[in-house]
């Protein structure tokens, strides 16, 4: 469990499937680091948290992948974003905070 | 007066060693009772036994011990596999930081002759110990050959049900059934809806495969929805099957809920949760 995990941070419940939170999930792969939206219940993804944009997911994939370095979604590489990285990613004004 | 000054130091030598020999031999003697079937099992030697060194009748007395610690080996391994239910997903290539671990274990008594299970050497591990492999790693309920008594393994940690959904490894739990036993249960300080399926395991796996089958027959009172590469189910069911948790759910004093939702990505089932 992450640190940060003591305050869940999210744009808002998943349109898709209604149960679900969208949240920032951080990759670093290769020095990158990288921001998308991941409902944590039906996994349905977004470029960022103006959930305008969706990333697409193949029928076939057992997980999801990253947009960015392609690895499983839930892979090593990926935890849920922090509050320092949220606003690194200049997304801080589109998120809400609650503890988990 | 040398010479007896030498003679007293051999008394006492020969005084000293035979406590000193007895108490290595005794602890020789009880090292080797101790470790030799051991000794025999990992490195396929035969050892005598100091039962068989003694005589026949001990040695019967020894095979049976033999066979009962072999007996209580393989309840044992029984036993492991339901300890596993706690916790266990083994996802090594799984973010480490999310994998829930348990918080306490069910105790696993030991048989008398066996070490920890992973410093055994694994090529020479006795045949009547079920193979690693087969166990199930991530926090199941066998009942006979059936996971939850519904759900077929069909892989190393993939399980089938009767209408073709498959739950495998996946999700922030490390397994989909772990992803879904969230949904047994209402999550009050959660964010907006969480739909709670009244019942066991059992009773959800089945109305889960109830749901999908109806929807994907277009019964009546069911809905198909494709998102990306994504499937959604919806079914409803004649009586509430569970009723709407969450922050939202708690708001609106937590109403029953009729229908299930069924997300799959092909034939593998993602989520599924009442709404
Ligand atoms: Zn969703
Ligand atoms: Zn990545």
């Amino acid at each position: 469990m992450n640190s940060q995990d003591s305050k869940i941070i999210y744009v808002e419940s998943c349109p898709i499937c209604g149960d679900g939170l969208c949240r920032i999930r951080i990759c670093i792969s290769n020095q990158k680091v990288t921001g998308f939206i991941l409902c944590d219940e039906c996994e349905a993804m977004w470029t960022d948290p103006f959930m305008q944009e969706r990333v697409p997911t193949n029928a076939d994939e057992t997980d999801p992948q990253c947009p960015s370095c392609r690895q499983s979604i839930w892979g090593k590489n990926m935890h849920w974003a922090n509050i320092g990285e949220v606003c690194l990613l200049g997304w801080f004004d589109q998120v809400q905070m609650v503890d988990e | 007066m040398v010479q007896k000054q030498r003679q007293d130091a051999a008394i006492n030598a020969l005084r000293m060693i035979p406590t000193k020999w007895a108490v290595i031999i005794v602890v020789a003697i009880i090292g080797y009772v101790l470790l030799q079937p051991q000794i025999n099992k990992w490195f396929g030697l035969s050892l005598p036994s100091v039962a068989s060194l003694v005589g026949d009748e001990k040695q019967t007395s020894q095979k049976k011990q033999e066979k009962f610690d072999s007996n209580e080996k393989t309840s044992t391994t029984k036993a492991d596999s339901k300890a596993s239910k706690a916790a266990t997903e083994e996802k090594p290539d799984k973010d480490d930081s999310v994998n829930k671990a348990p918080t306490s274990q069910p105790r696993v008594s030991q048989p008398r002759d066996s070490q920890p299970r992973d410093s055994q050497p694994r090529d020479s591990q006795p045949r009547d110990s079920q193979p690693r492999v087969s166990q199930p790693t991530v926090g199941v309920e066998r009942d006979s050959e059936k996971v939850h008594g519904f759900l077929t393994e069909i892989g190393r940690n993939r399980f089938e049900s009767p209408a073709g959904l498959v739950y495998g490894p996946g999700s922030e739990e490390g397994h989909r059934l772990k992803h879904i036993e969230r949904h047994l249960e209402d999550q009050p300080k959660r964010p907006g809806s969480h739909g709670v399926f009244e019942g066991d395991m059992h009773a959800f796996l089945v109305a889960i495969d109830d749901a999908y089958s109806r929807a994907k027959s277009g019964d009546k009172g069911t809905k198909k929805i494709q998102d990306e590469g994504s499937t959604i189910y919806e079914a409803s069911f004649k009586k509430p099957i569970g009723f709407l948790g969450g922050q939202e759910g708690g708001r609106k004093r937590n109403p029953p809920l009729k229908q299930l939702r069924v997300v799959v990505r092909g034939n593998s089932l993602i989520t599924a949760f009442p709404f």
